[in-house]
């Protein structure tokens, strides 16, 4: 029943301890077969329902399954298939699984907890009679092998009737078994005989697709596990995060912790089989030999040899730049790879062959060399792929197809590819989260009434952007009798209230943290009952909600604080732009009008206080896309519209924010959810203060209330649309604002950079943002109004939540722009347009050019594939010139949209330039073209358009 | 979400491979040593301690001697080696000093101090091996030492600990291990037979949902340690007896 | 414990007969109980019983710097804890300066060049090395504590597993050390030679070894000799000692020390593994 284990280990000072641990065996461990008779069966395990039975052509009896820890690490895509059940997971594998690599270990958790899977889990090591001691100079594989092949022969003993395999691709370990009278196969001799085999095989991972010897090595080695880390001990190497470039597929930088700037890596050899996010270990060369990044913009986009060769050249020529040189280094081993699942589409070729390439939709990952049996079909979808590895001679990673998303180019699998791509949880709300909801109809109690402030007569109104469902906010103002102060009160629906921690609700939530807005959808963080009615402050409707309630004098100073759970009824439910036409009307003198001026004032003092503390305006296009209710497809692309009252409203709920993060923070120094904005480095605002020099303003970066100051004065009356740019490049400078918890940093850190406040957090937006949430509850705790729970108050518990809130937040946005994108081609398709811009960036061979109209930023060539560009490029000023004319960042230019959608999974634009007239380059505008041309240019358009057509019902056949 | 090690497994086994509600294995024996006037020795899993009884007998501090009850004394000390890490000194640290008090005060609310006026019981536990529940091995040490001695107690005092395992499930005796990994333990001492909590212990803080079902649980530990020290002392006392031939005096 | 004048007449008479009280003969010991490997988490450990005297011995290892002076040399220390299980008296810091007597007495004896070779313990020269902690805890005090405990500590370090380095990697100023993790993949210490001590007493006229606790009380001066392959290593006496006598006592502690060391090496030679017993027995 008992025996110990002992191992030697290191602690953090250096010393070797001798660790020893107790280790029970069982009697009691069950077998989990449910047929068997001498072990009392747990309900917990349900490995055979009669419906499930492996029918494999090897053998004509039905059998359980049992594996070893590599076919679990290498083919879980095929694990996941529901072909595959009745498997025996033994506690030895399982464990080794987990500590081989995570994200494998919870994939294989999510099927072992699908109960229709029948996978089970048996505790080998605990198990009295299948407990196997490690002897002298065993290796840990060895000895895990054993214990394998012990429990497999308790089971064959155990249950002499049933029938058990062991599927193992290690050989020795194989022939050991059959030794031993265990009947054990490859995993490709067990799934090619599977009955149903044939869309499986395809999944079955490929570390052993050529033999290698014949074919060129591409790629140098890489060192041994040992060698790298010896060498990163030294110092020889260092290890750091693999990031590829975007726009150049020969190039990259490794972010290592030691060296201040990242480590720029060039070509194959210096890439080395690196894909994005890998860890990786990379050697720095000598000073001598540090190139800078080039400034060109390279795709991989033939499969030719000889050519890969050529841009190699051409890259090696674009980094002798000498002002930009950076570390520079090669890769020389991986560490630990990332690979994960990806999106995107096979590349288009006649070749209906068994080997097929791969193109992911994110341009930092190569593409993928896949074998499948259904090209056909798989032509027209939109795919999922993992990479399985990536030999010296192949110039792709191997990978094999994991599942097809749908149809190429429908706005359904745009939106699944972005919300996979960003991992967002989009499924439908289970019963379990749904069961959590209030009954309808819904009223207020007479208890709910004890509890809570009366502010129903209150005249209180929201002000939301058009078509808003989700009112989380709504606002009051009165003056206070007999003084000269003012009573302004902010409302925040009360989510808190219905969602209770702990529930299937609260955990879904919090799992999704934030609402994902794409065009023309919206990813709910909570269902729709809540976000849509019992929570949203609607207009003349009885809601909860939690107040904030200020007094202030004329001059916004705050007298008094309070904050309460409440019952509110809004007056109005306004948008912007109303409520800017009430503000402006002077005929309406009504309470919510006065109320609305009231606020408007005391906003602008508000503002004016934060920018003179040094808070920064930043600018970012945001567009509204018009979408056609019936058919979605975007109808018109505009840039949102800013009204006074969107600073109004901004203002109190920054107000608000700010109040709740000093109260909470007082009441839980511990475990408060604070927001942060930390200070960017100053390298990130080399761009900014470059720019800013050709055009002779001096940016000062010292800190956050110069860097406002000299934005401020950063402006042009000839240039209007300057500013604005300034403001769009310092915002791209500043680093991501996150949440944490109070207690886990030093105070000084808590400082939000942007708003220039020492404390913020969130409390306004609950209904579309988690960390409310918790915001809501710690606040109602402070003030008496709720109890606390276990988790709110356990530090690790809120760092891990904030992790997972800051992680999910990123993504969104990132989700949120990437359908924008999506939408915008779709609404550039087949036109034609001539539109105002400025550059933005120069760039050795193209302008970046961005279209204020549109919130749109392209990429102008200034030389065609293949030609040599009659443009002079200053690396000094940063300038391109031709035929008289250069160009400077922010120069206004008229150029030439149009959508080029030749490469169906980057649509992109094609830009020409129109004005300034540059001869042999620009092209006329549409304007001054003739009649003739312009039916031209429509029939060109018209042909274009059937050409998309064309191609769509090709995917389609 | 969390990379967190789960303190219990999907079967519901620990890391050591018992269940939620399962002591570790205890072995224990009184008499170990001839000089003191009781001894005991107790494993609770790796926890491994000394106990030694000496008295009751005169009070060696005139001053402290009390007309109406015996004093008690006690020292805890830990071997320098019990620990994996090897510890500067074996007592007069801050927490054995602490442990020595919680010690005296546990046993005090047991031993009939009033039948021996102007007197003195001396308890000392030695810890040799360290693998959490320190405390609670040195209580039930010091009971088997104690009736070893012949000293007249109340009822049995136990001690065990408990703590919740993935936030949720309360566990029973908690080895190092599950200390470090887990949240915060709970240690208590208990008069298993009347049900009474002599003292009680934490960690760190506890969230008030969760106290009950950890105390319950501890509780229940101490009435499962009360009966395995029951049996050792029948088995001993028996085995002490036949040795004397009491069997042949009855007869 | 004191004794009086009848009780301590009759020990002397005993010895002047050679028939002790408890009936050995000058040379004899009481009966040693001996078992190793008792504390699982120390690299080597051993509890030794002479009838009532109880000693537990376990020794750690740790990564130290060799002195400079002995740059091949690994290290040893030793502390004796008197726990106050043994007797009230060492409650406190009560045993601690018998504990500082023991453990010098140790620390001289093994310091003698030839008794336990520390350049075993060298990893690099000048710079790493092991450094052994034999950690004594007197748990029971029945006399002859200097035998019991020098018999414990040589058990302990004939028990004690060295951890094999795997790797090493010298990096300018420091050095990384990497070792086995597996236990069974260990080595032993040569400690053939480690040195014993043996009390001899004289009571009366005669010399006597392993006095009890009573005899200690009756006799007038005694020596202390740690031997170690045939050679004395330290002689520590207390009272005063007639040269003769001296050389009487060392040469009786000489014999007992040779026949005490081979009896113990054969003993430690066959004892069996994973007894799991410790102090259940």
């Amino acid at each position: 029943m008992f025996t110990t284990k002992s191992f030697i280990k290191k602690n953090k000072v250096g010393h070797f301890l001798k660790h020893v641990r107790e280790h029970y065996l069982r009697t009691d461990i069950s077998c989990g077969v449910p047929e068997c008779k001498k072990c009392h069966s747990e309900n917990t395990s349900s490995l055979t329902k009669p419906s499930n039975s492996n029918n494999c052509s090897i053998f004509n009896y039905d059998h359980y399954l049992i594996l070893d820890t590599n076919i679990i690490l290498d083919q879980i895509d095929v694990l996941e298939e529901p072909i595959i059940s009745n498997v025996i997971i033994f506690n030895t594998v399982y464990k080794e699984v987990k500590h081989r690599s995570l994200p494998i270990y919870k994939r294989l958790n999510t099927i072992i907890e699908n109960p229709s899977r029948c996978f089970f889990l048996f505790i080998n090591d605990h198990h009295k009679d299948t407990f196997v001691p490690e002897t002298a100079g065993e290796l840990i594989n060895d000895y895990n092998d054993k214990c394998i092949r012990q429990a497999i022969k308790w089971y064959i003993e155990h249950l002499p009737n049933k029938k058990f395999i062991l599927l193992t691709d290690d050989t020795k370990n194989r022939q050991l078994a059959i030794a031993d009278n265990i009947p054990a196969y490859t995993v490709r001799d067990y799934v090619q005989n599977l009955d149903k085999k044939s869309l499986i095989e395809d999944k079955l991972s490929r570390n052993d697709l050529h033999s290698a010897s014949e074919e060129k090595e591409l790629f140098p080695p890489h060192l041994n596990k040992i060698e790298l880390l010896k060498g990163i001990k030294e110092g020889s190497l260092h290890q750091g995060v693999f990031r590829a470039s975007t726009v150049n597929f020969l190039e990259g930088f490794v972010n290592v912790d030691d060296i201040k700037e990242p480590v720029l890596v060039q070509g194959r050899a210096g890439l080395n089989r690196a894909v994005d996010g890998d860890i990786v270990a990379v050697e720095v060369f000598s000073k001598e030999q540090w190139v800078s990044p080039s400034e060109i913009i390279l795709e991989d986009e033939d499969v030719d040899e000889q050519e890969v060769e050529e841009k190699e050249e051409i890259l090696k020529n674009s980094t002798v730049l000498e002002s930009e040189i950076k570390p520079t280094g090669k890769i020389v081993g991986i560490i630990c790879r990332k690979w994960k699942q990806y999106c995107g589409i096979l590349k288009d070729t006649s070749d209906l062959g068994l080997y097929q390439i791969f193109v992911p939709a994110n341009k930092t990952i190569p593409k993928v060399r896949i074998q499948t049996r259904q090209v056909e079909f798989l032509k027209t979808q939109k795919l999922v792929v993992t990479i399985d590895s990536w030999p010296r001679y192949s110039r792709y990673p191997h990978g094999h197809y994991v599942r097809a998303l749908g149809l190429i180019g429908s706005q359904q699998t745009e939106n699944e590819v972005v919300l996979l791509e960003h991992d967002v949880p989009y499924s439908q709300f289970s019963k379990e989260v749904l069961r959590c909801l209030p009954k309808l109809p819904w009223l207020i109690t007479r208890s709910d009434e004890e509890v809570r402030v009366d502010l129903r007569e209150f005249d209180i109104c929201s002000v939301d952007p058009p078509g808003c469902t989700d009112i989380d906010d709504a606002l009051h103002c009165r003056p206070i009798d007999n003084t000269d102060t003012l009573e302004v009160g902010v409302h925040i629906a009360d989510v808190s209230h219905f969602i209770r921690p702990g529930t299937a609700l609260d955990l879904e939530a919090a799992s999704r943290a934030t609402t994902v807005y794409l065009v023309g959808k919206r990813i709910d963080m909570v269902p729709e009952l809540l976000s849509s009615n019992l929570c949203s402050l609607k207009e003349r409707e009885e809601r909860f909600a939690f107040s904030c309630i200020w007094t202030m004098d004329r001059q916004a100073n705050i007298l008094t604080t309070k904050f309460c759970k409440s019952i509110i009824k809004s007056k109005q439910a306004m948008t912007y732009e109303e409520a800017q036409l009430i503000i402006d009307d002077k005929n309406k003198t009504d309470a919510i009008a006065q109320s609305l001026r009231h606020l408007n004032s005391l906003a602008k003092i508000l503002k004016k206080r934060r920018l003179d503390q040094g808070a920064l305006v930043l600018a970012s296009t945001e567009v509204n896309i018009m979408m056609d209710s019936e058919t979605m497809e975007p109808l018109d692309v505009k840039v949102k519209k800013h009204f006074e009252t969107n600073s109004m409203v901004e203002e109190f709920m920054l107000l608000a924010n700010m109040s709740v993060a000093k109260k909470i923070l007082d009441e839980f120094p511990d475990c408060a959810m604070l927001r942060r904005h930390p200070e960017p480095p100053a390298s990130n605002f080399d761009p900014l203060v470059k720019a800013g020099r050709h055009l002779g303003f001096d940016i000062n970066i010292e800190s956050n209330k110069t860097l406002a100051e000299s934005l401020d004065k950063a402006d042009k009356s000839s240039h209007p649309y300057l500013n604005e740019m300034f403001r769009m490049l310092t915002s791209r400078c500043m680093l991501q604002a996150v949440y944490f918890t109070s207690g886990t940093l030093q105070k000084a850190d808590y400082y939000h950079y942007g708003l220039a406040v020492p404390l913020y957090t969130h409390f306004t937006s609950p209904i579309r943002r988690y960390a409310d949430i918790i915001v809501h509850r710690l606040l109602a705790v402070a003030c008496g109004a709720d109890r606390t729970y276990p988790d709110l108050l356990n530090k690790e518990k809120s760092t891990i939540l904030c992790q997972n809130l800051n992680y999910r937040n990123r993504m969104a946005q990132y989700a949120g722009r990437a359908s924008v994108a999506f939408n915008t081609h779709f609404f550039f398709k087949g036109k034609l347009n001539d539109e105002e811009g400025y550059v933005l960036y120069v760039r050795k061979n193209a302008l970046q050019i961005l279209i204020p109209k549109y919130g749109l930023e392209c990429t102008l060539f200034l030389a065609k594939k293949g030609e040599t560009t009659m443009f002079q490029y200053d690396e000094e000023r940063q300038t391109q010139s031709a035929d008289g004319v250069t160009f400077h960042a922010f120069d206004p230019v008229t150029v030439r949209l149009q959508l080029d959608s030749s490469n169906i999974q980057h649509e992109k634009f094609i830009l020409q330039l129109v004005k300034p007239i540059i001869r042999g380059f620009s092209v006329p505008a549409l304007n001054d073209l003739n009649d003739g041309d312009r039916t031209e240019s429509n029939e060109k358009r018209k042909s274009d358009e059937e050409s998309g057509k064309n191609n769509i019902k090709k995917n389609r056949k | 979400m969390s990379a967190k090690q789960q303190l219990i497994n999907k079967i519901g086994l620990r890391l050591d491979g018992r269940r939620a509600n399962e002591l570790r294995r205890i072995r224990c024996k009184m008499g170990v040593f001839s000089q003191p006037d009781g001894s005991a020795y107790i494993e609770q899993g790796l926890t491994k301690v000394l106990a030694a009884v000496y008295g009751p007998h005169q009070t060696r501090n005139k001053q402290k001697a009390q007309h109406d009850a015996c004093i008690i004394n006690t020292q805890f000390s830990m071997a320098v080696f019990s620990t994996t890490d090897r510890k500067k000194r074996p007592r007069g640290d801050r927490k054995s000093i602490e442990l020595s008090v919680l010690l005296q005060q546990a046993l005090s609310a047991v031993i009939e101090t009033d039948l021996y006026p102007f007197s003195q019981i001396d308890v000392y536990v030695e810890v040799l091996h360290a693998d959490g529940g320190i405390y609670a091995a040195c209580v039930n040490a010091a009971t088997l030492a104690i009736i070893d001695a012949g000293i007249p107690i109340k009822e049995y005092i136990c001690a065990c600990t408990a703590s919740l395992a993935n936030d949720d499930v309360p566990m029973l005796d908690i080895s190092h291990q599950e200390e470090i990994l887990g949240g915060p333990t709970l240690t208590i001492t208990a008069l298993p037979m009347s049900e009474k909590i002599v003292l009680m212990e934490m960690s760190q803080r506890f969230h008030l949902d969760h106290l009950p079902k950890v105390l319950d649980k501890a509780l229940e530990g101490c009435k499962d340690i009360k009966e395995i020290l029951d049996e050792a002392v029948k088995d001993h006392v028996s085995k002490i007896g036949s040795a004397t031939g009491w069997a042949n005096a009855s007869s | 414990m004191s004794l009086c004048e009848a009780e301590k007449t009759f020990i002397l008479h005993g010895v002047a007969e050679n028939f002790r009280v408890d009936g050995r003969d000058r040379e004899g010991y009481r009966p040693i109980e001996l078992e190793t490997d008792i504390v699982q988490h120390a690299f080597g450990s051993a509890r030794l019983r002479l009838a009532s005297t109880d000693i537990l011995a376990s020794v750690k290892i740790e990564i130290d710097t060799p002195l400079p002076e002995k740059p091949f040399e690994g290290k040893i220390e030793f502390f004796v804890d008197c726990s106050a299980n043994a007797t009230p008296d060492f409650e406190g810091r009560g045993g601690e300066q018998l504990a500082i007597e023991l453990a010098n007495i140790l620390t001289s004896a093994y310091s003698a060049p030839q008794t336990l070779d520390l350049r075993e313990l060298c990893i690099l020269k000048g710079e790493k090395c092991w450094k052994l902690y034999v950690d004594i805890l007197v748990l029971e005090c029945g006399g002859n504590l200097y035998d019991a405990i020098s018999l414990a500590v040589k058990a302990a370090l004939f028990n004690t597993q060295v951890p094999k380095i795997n790797n090493m990697t010298i990096d300018g100023e420091n050095v990384d050390i990497d070792v086995s993790e597996n236990l069974l993949d260990c080595r032993r210490l040569n400690v053939k030679h480690a040195p014993i001590l043996v009390t001899v007493c004289k009571i009366g006229e005669h010399c006597i070894v392993d006095p009890s606790l009573e005899e200690e009380q009756c006799m007038m001066s005694s020596v202390v000799v740690a031997v170690s392959n045939n050679h004395f290593s330290t002689i520590t006496s207390m009272g005063s000692l007639h040269e003769e006598t001296l050389f009487e006592c060392l040469n009786l502690g000489h014999k007992v020390a040779v026949r005490l060391n081979q009896t113990l090496i054969e003993t430690l030679e066959k004892m069996p593994q994973n007894q799991d017993v410790g102090f259940l027995k």
